[in-house]
């Protein structure tokens, strides 16, 4: 009859090179990251304009796309299950990095305020400003703060980014079927306020 | 509401991508803008937004990938610490309610049939004084009002004391761990 051998067992063998802060690539799913560290700094240099641009533009606070762009990438790392970026292809992981910084977003929305003005740093506006000072700003900004935030979103997706509805949908959790409607309405509206930003504008410079 | 859209649509907007709106467009199809509301809207946004973005896109000030990298290993390290240690966590309560149920239940037994240890424990610490610690002490030191300084009560507190030491140290052993 075969020996038994029984063999002493401790908790950090139970996740491999846990305390090295590495992970073993079939062990566990959940500590597994979707790329290695230089392929996640390239992808970041890609990726990073386009997220904060949305997050900055939909949100209309520099600062908290800051915030939300951070923690999208940490926890697009964090992911159980990932997209791979081998298989899947970057623009994958384009898609669910914007699905998550989605997502963070309407967390943040849905939060209830409770801080005062009092509290904000004075520089959160000096940024604001900076950021928001140039021409195509300066008209599409005054457009977009009269739209919802959804609306914002969707306008964002389609038209600075080029995404399809059935993307959008994957990206806002919404129905593709409804993503058409709800863009055809957004866009009719914020064409017309552009429009009648233009004609605003152009009355000023004739008095002038 | 009814849903129009215009076939020439994927025209303009792939001008408007390329950045050739209005300058490099064909003479028909700016005349065709000019007349389509769903065209002349799609070409006046999505020059508005893409503007925007190039904006966006020359003003993004980014931080460091290598910062992001190092903050998501933490935070995959402490979500398996944390997962390792919840099955740990979970035992050591039970065992912990396991022993306040045999606890309570012993202590209902024995208040049931009259506590008779205790007369023995008296029988061991008197014993013990008489035997033991009357040929090295006084006899008025440990023999102090109605009876043994070691009668029962201050054998279980002492044994308590000693156990809630015992865990504390034990305790404090495992944190620095």
């Amino acid at each position: 009859m075969p020996k038994r051998r029984i063999s002493r067992m401790f908790w950090e063998s139970s996740i491999p090179n846990i305390l090295a802060g590495d992970a073993a690539p079939q062990a566990s799913s959940a500590a597994v990251p979707p790329m290695d560290d230089e392929a996640f700094a390239a992808f970041y240099e890609r990726s990073a304009r386009s997220l904060w641009a949305y997050l900055a533009r939909t949100s209309g606070d520099p600062t908290l796309a800051e915030d939300i762009m951070q923690e999208s990438y940490v926890r697009f790392l964090c992911l159980a299950n990932p997209p791979s970026y081998l298989a899947e292809g970057e623009i994958a992981c384009r898609r669910y990095l914007f699905r998550i910084a989605t997502n963070l977003l309407h967390d943040h929305w849905r939060r209830p305020r409770v801080g005062s003005i009092e509290e904000m740093p004075e520089n959160l506006f000096a940024r604001a400003d900076e950021h928001f000072s140039s021409d195509a700003q300066m008209i599409l900004g005054p457009a977009l703060a009269h739209m919802r935030p959804r609306d914002r979103q969707l306008l964002w997706l389609a038209h600075a980014e080029g995404y399809s509805h059935r993307e959008i949908a994957e990206i806002t959790g919404l129905a593709t079927a409804s993503i058409r409607l709800l863009l055809f309405r957004a866009r009719r509206k914020i064409a017309r306020l552009l429009q009648n930003q233009e004609c605003a504008s152009q009355a000023r410079g004739r008095q002038a | 509401m009814i849903l129009r859209s215009c076939t020439r649509e994927a025209e303009v907007k792939a001008l408007v991508e390329r950045g050739q709106w209005p300058q490099a467009c064909a003479p028909d199809l700016r005349a065709h803008v000019d007349v389509c509301r769903s065209c002349s809207e799609l070409a006046l946004v999505s020059a508005a937004f893409g503007r925007a973005r190039n904006e966006a896109l020359r003003t993004a000030k980014l931080g460091s990938p290598g910062l992001l990298w190092w903050r998501a290993q933490l935070r995959r390290r402490h979500v398996a610490v944390e997962r390792i240690s919840r099955p740990i966590l979970s035992a050591q309560i039970f065992a912990i309610a396991l022993n306040l149920a045999v606890a309570a239940s012993l202590a209902v037994w024995q208040a049931r049939h009259g506590l008779a240890w205790l007369t023995w424990l008296q029988q061991v610490s008197h014993d013990f004084n008489s035997q033991w610690l009357g040929s090295i002490l006084p006899t008025d030191l440990f023999s102090a009002g109605s009876g043994s300084l070691m009668n029962p009560l201050v054998l279980i507190s002492a044994f308590s004391i000693l156990a809630l030491v015992g865990c504390v140290v034990v305790y404090f052993a495992s944190e620095k761990q």
